[in-house]
């Protein structure tokens, strides 16, 4: 695999909602491509026929009774808001495109 | 020892030596709380431990826990015991932060289920513990609160994340923290600290209330002085939870009857590959090898096993754990609570600038890498690629079980390091996880006691039992602490 | 089982066929939401009906409804899928401020039923045609929350999020591309809700949201194998608003094709008002979901036996309940299909049918005045409220002529809608037919008075004459003489 670039870096960050300044931009470059190589280790590994894990335990989901429970007190439930109007989360404008 | 300063109060004793005095009106809650708290106070300048103290509402839950009592009403042996919690568990109307700026000033509305069964049982919470942000380091240096300081020797990390609770466990404070372990944070701060710290087997314990790191790796487990003490924690917050997906359904044993302190015919296996590790201390070597030999002459047998995939657990366990953080650390958007950026003129504005300046730079580095391997292009040859191997270190495992009762190994590499030491090299940070992640990977049970010192620090010895299995672990860890005084040395009173 | 591929063109446009694709998002009948305990409502103050975990506060974690399981189960084995004993839920990550997680459960590589099918009817009567529409996959997934960007409450500057809905157990449906024109979308809709609200799978509201449509429409010229690159219409909530939408999107991309363009793969929105497409953005690249096994749920494990005993418990499906009425009832299979088309209005049609003997009677009256007064109140059949019992004791009232037609149809709205006695509105309105012979005679030599001209023709054989004759006695009864009596009196008089 080759060595992951600044750009592909940046598109990342993007994806996960992160600004880089430049200089960390830069950084996160090399530490990410350390990692990167470091973990390349695996491919060393023969897993063709190996079923991946995905939960350390092998039992199936729990099913819950579909009982309505007491909600939050709406006080509650907005009292972390950083903004809030009418019983509602208020956020910035949602520019088309943007988001 | 004898205190430097003499305004310091004397350390607290074990969950046991506490409860035998509650029981026989010795000392009351009251008084219990007020000490520790004391303590906690006195020697937080040196050891930067806690987040927070609850001193007011402890004194009156403590003040509860004395009329209980005072009614015969006393709910068992955890009643009136002061506890602390890391910060990354949540507790009605008290503040969670996980150590990151982007949860300051957030107030749970719930409780965890293990602070739900705490509390029931009686227990104090009088403080929150310092951990690397949302638990993601082996030295609390990642939190930003700042680093918290090793009671052996305040230059140096306690370990971490769970580091706090450690610490505070190590120095008196309190007979009984909890932490969380998502590649050993409760097993190697417990190590560098010289107490014993749980990682109960995935889904022995109710995640709810945890906040999440890697969901599938993430266990919450008791720090405590002695392993008798541990049986009594992990049966009080064991146990199926309807809140959690992945909470095991299986009864709770009891695990206090399981400390027999005979472990005669138990087959002990010493994983090779653990041995010979890439720099592993000979002072931390000696001393597992010395507790391998006391046990044998205890009674166990030695045999040597093979976990031949443990090189490649480090990779596998980067790999899962920041993909799961990638997409669990992403409900930080400044909406909903915790930190929102200044003005944001816009929505992008606000999702950028609230997560880049409410991170920390190992946080960001573990939501880059996992938001790559879980990428379009790149979630085969990475992600599901850590996946199959996690399947090939469980078998390890469970192969290895075939022919032995417990593993035995060394809990980290080294002893504490000095702060700052590794803060620059993340991969070299990583590297000293080598013997706790494979547990998490497998989901098994792994338990960090005190075997020694080296060089004046604290050595871990770490046990590995089968799935569920937490009881042998515990009858041998407190086998062990029978035969010897490992557990009763105290770190010098700081001064 | 995977449905047969049918490649089968239809005139929509001179030049090309299009390809259709549908995927229906259904809210499940569920009081409590997909993975916690918080209510199922509609129309409550914003964030009324949230818990810690459909607002995604730290630590929480979800728990799967088992209601929702069997609901979706249900829908799957209706529509002919494989409901796979064992599915996984994946998280698909993106942000948005009424995802709060940052992700939504959704099930990706391994959904719980895939490879189905529908049979839709286009066209009517003797141009009826059906066509088999395959369903990819059934998926359970959480839904999200509200943003209202109405400015009047946000302002111009931000939006309000409200997350009652956020976590609201939702079928997603995915249909093959096999619908071939508006008409077959819109009749694939219909037939899907009614499929839905038969097996009690979900109310699909369409007013309240629980049954939303995303189209897929691409062209190709005719004759071309080769599928075209398509849009997607997002959100469209009305039977109607769906087919206008895929007629303009048909439009809008023949425009760019004939032009010499190229269509660009988008997401657009339709403007009911305007009756146009408009194209929101353009996916340069895919989106980058980043999906992967939820590791807060293990995989979701239906035993075997689990899928039959509810496949057992099916009641009878639209389709199914079509071909019986057919063979029972004696209707044609247009009628059987619109008494079919909600299961309240076939049970009631088969209460009136069989209590009343003739269920040609009580199929024209259904079909016909029926259908109306719902249609005129905007109802559903679900809003009936007059006893079968007491609609067939209406309808005997007609047949032994001590209600006119007329009368019955007057009354019936009022009745239909709000219940009662027909005996006692008859009697309370004063609509017992006219039977009195002396009353209608005199009527009869009144009206033959007034129209010698007519009565001339009917005495010289013009019958057909006669039908005017009776209008005019009726018309001086007020309607309520009874049309035998009356036939039968005019005829003594004017044949000899």
């Amino acid at each position: 695999m080759p060595r992951i670039t600044r750009d592909e870096v940046e598109r990342i960050a993007a994806l996960a909602r992160l600004s880089l300044a430049p200089d960390e931009a830069e950084r996160m470059t090399a530490q990410l491509g350390a990692l990167l190589d470091y973990v390349a280790l695996l491919g060393e590994l023969d897993t063709r026929d190996i079923e991946p894990t995905s939960h350390p335990v092998p039992i199936a989901t729990p099913l819950r009774e579909d009982r309505a429970g007491t909600p939050l007190a709406p006080e509650l439930a907005l009292a972390n808001a950083p903004e809030s109007e009418g019983g509602a989360f208020r956020v910035p404008p949602i520019i088309e495109g943007g988001e | 020892m004898t205190p430097a300063d003499r305004s310091t109060p004397e350390p607290l004793g074990s969950l046991a030596e506490l409860g035998a005095a509650l029981a026989a009106r010795r000392i009351g809650s009251r008084e219990l709380v007020d000490a520790a708290l004391a303590r906690a106070s006195a020697l937080e300048p040196v050891l930067h431990a806690f987040v927070g103290l609850r001193a007011e509402r402890a004194r009156a839950e403590a003040a509860e826990s004395d009329a209980r009592r005072a009614r015969g009403e006393a709910r068992g042996p955890l009643d009136g015991i002061p506890i602390v919690l890391k910060d990354n568990l949540v507790q009605a109307g008290e503040p969670t932060t996980c150590c990151s700026r982007i949860l300051e000033g957030f107030v749970s509305p719930y409780d965890a289920s293990v602070t739900r069964r705490l509390r029931d049982a009686g227990a104090v919470v009088i403080g929150r513990t310092n951990l690397d942000e949302f638990a993601m380091g082996s030295s609390t240096e990642n939190s930003a609160r700042g680093p918290s300081r090793n009671p052996w020797d305040p230059g140096r990390t306690p370990g971490g994340s769970s580091g706090g609770s450690a610490a505070v466990v190590a120095a008196g404070v309190v007979p009984l923290a909890l932490g969380s372990d998502t590649g050993g944070s409760i097993r190697q701060p417990a190590a560098c600290c010289g107490v014993v710290g749980l990682k109960p087997t995935y889904g022995r314990v109710s995640r709810y209330g945890l906040v999440a790191f890697a969901s599938s790796l993430d266990q919450i487990g008791p720090f405590t002085r002695t392993a008798a003490d541990c049986a009594v924690a992990l049966a009080a917050i064991a146990g199926h939870d309807p809140h959690d997906s992945t909470s095991l359904p299986e009864p709770v044993p009891r695990y206090a009857e399981a400390l027999t302190g005979d472990v005669s015919g138990l087959r002990l296996g010493l994983p090779r590959e653990y041995f010979v590790a890439e720099g592993v201390e000979p002072g931390v070597l000696a001393c597992v090898r010395e507790a391998a030999a006391e046990l044998e002459r205890a009674g166990a047998k030695l045999v040597e096993v093979s976990l031949p995939h443990t090189k490649y657990a480090i990779a596998t366990y980067y790999l899962i754990a920041t993909a799961e953080a990638s997409s669990n650390l992403a409900r930080y958007d400044g909406v909903r609570y915790g930190r929102r950026a200044a003005h944001p003129k816009d929505l992008h504005d606000l999702y950028h600038r609230t997560r880049s300046e409410g991170f920390g730079a190992e946080v960001k580095r573990r939501i880059l890498l996992g938001t790559y391997v879980l990428s379009a292009g790149y979630y085969d040859a990475y992600y599901r690629k850590a996946q199959q191997v996690r399947t090939l270190l469980r078998r390890d495992f469970e192969r290895a079980f075939e022919g032995c009762d417990a593993l035995l190994t060394p809990t980290a590499p080294e002893t504490a390091f000095r702060l700052g030491e590794k803060a620059s090299d993340p991969l070299r940070m990583y590297l000293s996880d080598v013997y706790t992640v494979s547990t998490n990977l497998a989901g098994i049970p792994g338990l960090s006691l005190p075997c020694g010192l080296a060089d004046g620090l604290p050595v871990g010895l770490q046990l590995l039992g089968r799935p569920l299995d937490e009881a042998t672990l515990l009858r041998i860890a407190d086998a062990f602490q029978r035969r010897t005084d490992h557990h009763l040395r105290r770190p010098p009173e700081p001064r | 089982m995977s449905a047969p591929r049918e490649d089968r063109r239809v005139d929509v446009h001179p030049r090309y066929d299009a390809v259709i694709g549908l995927e229906v998002h259904v809210h499940l009948k569920t009081e409590s939401k997909l993975f916690c305990d918080a209510p199922v409502v509609y129309g409550a103050p914003p964030n009324h009906a949230v818990t810690p975990v459909c607002l995604a506060l730290p630590g929480v974690l979800p728990v799967l409804n088992r209601r929702a399981v069997e609901l979706a189960v249900r829908a799957g084995l209706a529509t002919r899928c494989t409901v796979h004993p064992r599915s996984v839920f994946a998280r698909k990550n993106y942000f948005y401020p009424d995802l709060p997680k940052g992700y939504q459960i959704s099930q990706y590589e391994e959904p719980l039923c895939t490879g189905g099918w529908i049979e839709i009817q286009v066209g009517e009567g003797e141009r009826a045609q059906t066509h088999r529409i395959g369903i990819t996959r059934i998926h359970m997934e959480e839904d999200a929350g509200k943003s209202v960007h109405d400015e009047s409450l946000a302002g111009a500057e931000g939006s309000l999020v409200d997350l009652n809905r956020a976590g609201v157990s939702l079928l997603e449906i995915v249909s093959e591309p096999d619908l071939r024109s508006p008409a077959e979308a819109g009749a694939y809709l219909r037939t899907l809700r009614s499929i839905l609200r038969t097996i009690e799978v979900s109310d699909a509201d369409l007013e309240k949201g629980q049954f939303r449509c995303d189209a897929n429409v691409s062209l190709r010229p005719k004759g071309a194998a080769a599928f075209g690159t398509r849009g997607e219409i997002k959100n469209l909530n009305s039977f109607r608003f769906v087919e206008g939408a895929i007629a303009h999107e048909i439009e809008r991309q023949a425009r760019i094709l004939d032009e010499g363009g190229r269509v660009v793969q988008s997401t657009l929105l339709y403007d009911p008002v305007a009756g146009r497409t408009r194209v929101m953005r353009v996916k340069e690249n895919a989106d980058d979901y980043r999906y992967f096994p939820d590791p807060d749920l293990v995989p979701l494990v239906i035993p075997s036996d689990e899928i039959e005993r509810i496949r057992l418990a099916l009641p009878e499906l639209p389709d199914q309940k079509r071909i019986r009425l057919e063979a029972e009832y004696g209707v044609t299979a247009y009628e059987a299909r619109l008494l079919t088309s909600s299961r309240a209005l076939a049970d009631f049609f088969e209460a009136v049918a069989r209590g009343h003997g003739t269920p040609k009677t009580a199929a024209n009256w259904i079909l016909r005045d029926v259908l109306q007064i719902l249609k005129e109140a905007d109802a559903e059949p679900e809003a009936i409220r007059l006893e079968p019992g007491r609609f067939v004791t209406l309808l005997r009232l007609v047949d032994q002529g001590r209600v006119t037609a007329r009368s019955a149809r007057e009354i019936l709205p009022e009745l239909l809608l709000r219940g009662g006695d027909p005996e006692a509105v008859v009697r309370e309105r004063g609509l017992e037919a006219v039977s009195d012979s002396g009353l209608l005679e005199a009527a009869a030599d009144e009206v033959i008075a007034a129209h010698p001209d007519s009565a001339a023709r009917m005495r010289a054989g013009e019958e057909k004459i006669l039908n005017f004759l009776m209008g005019q006695v009726m018309k001086r009864t007020g309607g309520k003489a009874s049309p035998a009596t009356v036939r039968e009196i005019l005829a003594r008089k004017l044949r000899g």
